[in-house]
């Protein structure tokens, strides 16, 4: 757990980068840090590994002050990933990823298996992989390994700097997916700083907002989305706002909360499966691929039909009626 | 395409003149000394190879942590006021220094090997600075996120990438310092330079060339020493990169 308790944080010249934030990470929590440029979201994240001291407050990770922890033991027990991968040229692959492990002494054999099982996890070939330098990979390939290394020594906490910031998009797209699966089987404590409001309520579960370094809303993706806290919230998220929000929905969520239409025989209509995102399914609704959709569960039974004034009652359900957690 | 021709047509004309001037001095029995007077070539050798020798080390073992100290975030501020003083070592001209040296150590070679020592400072020191202030700010507060220690990202990053660097700095001292050896012996310091002011006082060629042109093979093999030890000391992966950069 990370909670953070009324930090400020003056640079020297005073700037104040951070103004009185609080908020906690619960464990396995995957949360956004977003924000305009400036606003102190770099700032924020390197607090918590004391890159930079805090100005006022604190920041206790598992039940620890940062502040009283040795420093260099609490970093190599945190992930710690950064836009420009920060790779060392000088070292090998192998020799990359391991370098925490390496310092924590590990034996050659329980590295050896480490960095396969992380290779796998991040979709390289180990061996492929293992004697190459960085600069022979793909920027993709690097940012991957990059992800990698701050999980080798398999830390609790993960801290990450707008990791996919870099890529064009359709790479940063697919690590984005990538590393949510990863999450799935890793399940650690994140917190993951970024500029875009569609990476952060496609992959965050809470989304903390900043502005000027202080907390404007700290809540759901579906919350900020559907009850911004204020108008500079409101204006961030876009006014698009109920679009993007599609995307946090399933076939299923919806099917959860309004009745589908029954389904004939005759119909024609384009099956779509329980797990596809509500946006993909406005989409093929308007693209006028079919006028309606017939939902399929797992095994291929026929659930009922999906049409456009469904998504609209199950969105004027959603928006109205989740309750202010 | 066109650059090639160029290099090529340089090339060529370049070993024409060595080829000549080999050519030259053979057939005017130019290298007539060092067969008459080979124990005095041998001990003439000797001491110009041990003065750019310690004077050299001494930079280095100097320079280096010099260099390393400057660029420590603590100490930064020093970084002016050294390299300003070893800019002085390197801007007053290398006889001046060696008549500086002179006039504090007195004749002899101790006072050649002060005089170079001072003059090969600034090229390691500027070159270690540079070589380690050129490594990415992101990838050291990588490590430093990771949990290196402030020794082992020196070790571990800073050194490594800023190999090639430093040792190009070393190279063009150590060359430089070859050259300019040949003025110990105004000093008397001794080393190749007697042989080349023999000849030049003399009008006798012979002399002249006999202490000219081993000074010039050895600064050369020198030159040649350190490039390939640039391929042993500079990490793989740097090298691969620097090269995939270029082609
Ligand atoms: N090392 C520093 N010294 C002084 N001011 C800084 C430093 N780093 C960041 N700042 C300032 O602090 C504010 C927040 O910066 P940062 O945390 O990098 O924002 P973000 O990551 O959200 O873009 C900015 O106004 C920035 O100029
Ligand atoms: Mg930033």
């Amino acid at each position: 757990m990370i909670e953070f308790k009324n930090v400020s944080k003056v640079y020297n010249g005073g700037v104040k980068a951070i103004d009185n934030v609080n908020f906690k990470v619960e464990n396995g929590e995957f949360v956004i840090l977003i924000g305009p440029s400036g606003c102190g979201k770099t700032t924020l994240l390197r607090m918590v590994n004391q890159l930079e001291d805090i100005s006022e407050g604190d920041i206790i990770l598992n039940n620890t002050s940062v502040k009283q922890s040795n420093k260099i033991e609490m970093r190599r027990k945190i992930g710690y990933v950064i836009q420009s991968n920060g790779l060392f040229p000088n070292m090998t692959i192998e020799k990359n990823v391991m370098i925490v492990p390496d310092l924590l002494g590990w034996d050659r054999k329980k590295q050896q298996d480490r960095f396969n099982y992380l290779m796998e996890l991040i979709g390289l070939h180990p061996d492929e992989y293992r004697k190459r330098y960085p600069h022979e990979l793909s920027g993709g390939q690097q940012q991957r390994v990059g992800v990698a290394r701050a999980l080798a020594a398999d830390p609790p906490v993960m801290l990450m700097d707008e990791p996919f910031g870099a890529l064009d998009p359709i790479i940063r797209t697919k690590l984005q997916e990538e590393f949510l699966q990863i999450q799935k089987e890793v399940n650690k404590t994140i917190l993951f700083v970024s500029h875009d409001i569609d990476e952060a309520v496609k992959m965050g579960d809470k989304v903390a907002l900043l502005r000027g370094g202080k907390m404007m809303q700290y809540d759901y993706p579906s919350e900020i989305l559907h009850h911004p806290a204020n108008d500079f919230v409101s204006e961030f998220v876009g006014q698009d706002r109920v679009l993007k929000s599609t995307s946090l929905y399933s076939v299923k969520d919806l099917v959860d909360e309004v009745s589908l239409d029954s389904y004939h025989e005759a119909d024609s209509a384009q099956p779509v499966n329980e797990d596809t995102s509500l946006r993909i399914v406005i989409s093929k609704l308007l693209n006028q691929e079919a006028d309606q959709l017939v939902v399929e569960d797992k095994q291929g039974n026929k659930k009922g039909k999906l049409t456009l004034e469904l998504v609209e009652k199950f969105l004027h359900k959603e928006v109205k009626e989740t309750p202010n957690r | 395409m066109m650059n090639k021709r160029i290099s090529q047509i340089v090339k060529i004309a370049f070993w024409i003149i060595v080829i000549a001037f080999f050519a030259w001095t053979f057939a005017n029995d130019l290298f007539r000394p060092i067969v008459e007077e080979f124990r005095t070539f041998t001990n003439l050798l000797i001491q110009h190879i041990t003065i750019v020798l310690i004077s050299g080390l001494l930079a280095i073992f100097l320079s280096i942590p010099l260099g390393i100290f400057v660029t420590r975030e603590k100490f930064r501020k020093s970084e002016f006021w050294i390299v300003n003083i070893a800019n002085l070592g390197q801007t007053i001209p290398s006889l001046a220094v060696l008549a500086l040296a002179m006039g504090f150590l007195g004749i002899g070679i101790k006072a050649a090997i002060v005089a170079l020592f001072i003059y090969s400072l600034l090229p390691i020191l500027q070159n270690t600075i540079a070589g380690i202030q050129s490594v990415d700010e992101n990838m050291k507060d990588a490590a430093r996120g990771m949990g290196l220690t402030p020794a082992q990202i020196l070790w571990q990053i800073e050194l490594p990438n800023a190999a090639s660097s430093i040792i190009a700095g070393i190279r063009t001292a150590i060359v430089i310092n070859i050259g300019t050896a040949a003025l110990a012996y105004l000093i008397g310091g001794g080393g190749l330079g007697a042989w080349i002011f023999t000849g030049i006082r003399l009008f006798d060629n012979s002399f002249l060339i006999s202490g000219a042109v081993p000074v010039t093979l050895l600064a050369i093999l020198i030159d040649y020493l350190f490039r390939l030890m640039q391929k042993l000391l500079v990490p793989k992966g740097l090298r691969l990169a620097e090269e995939a950069q270029k082609s």
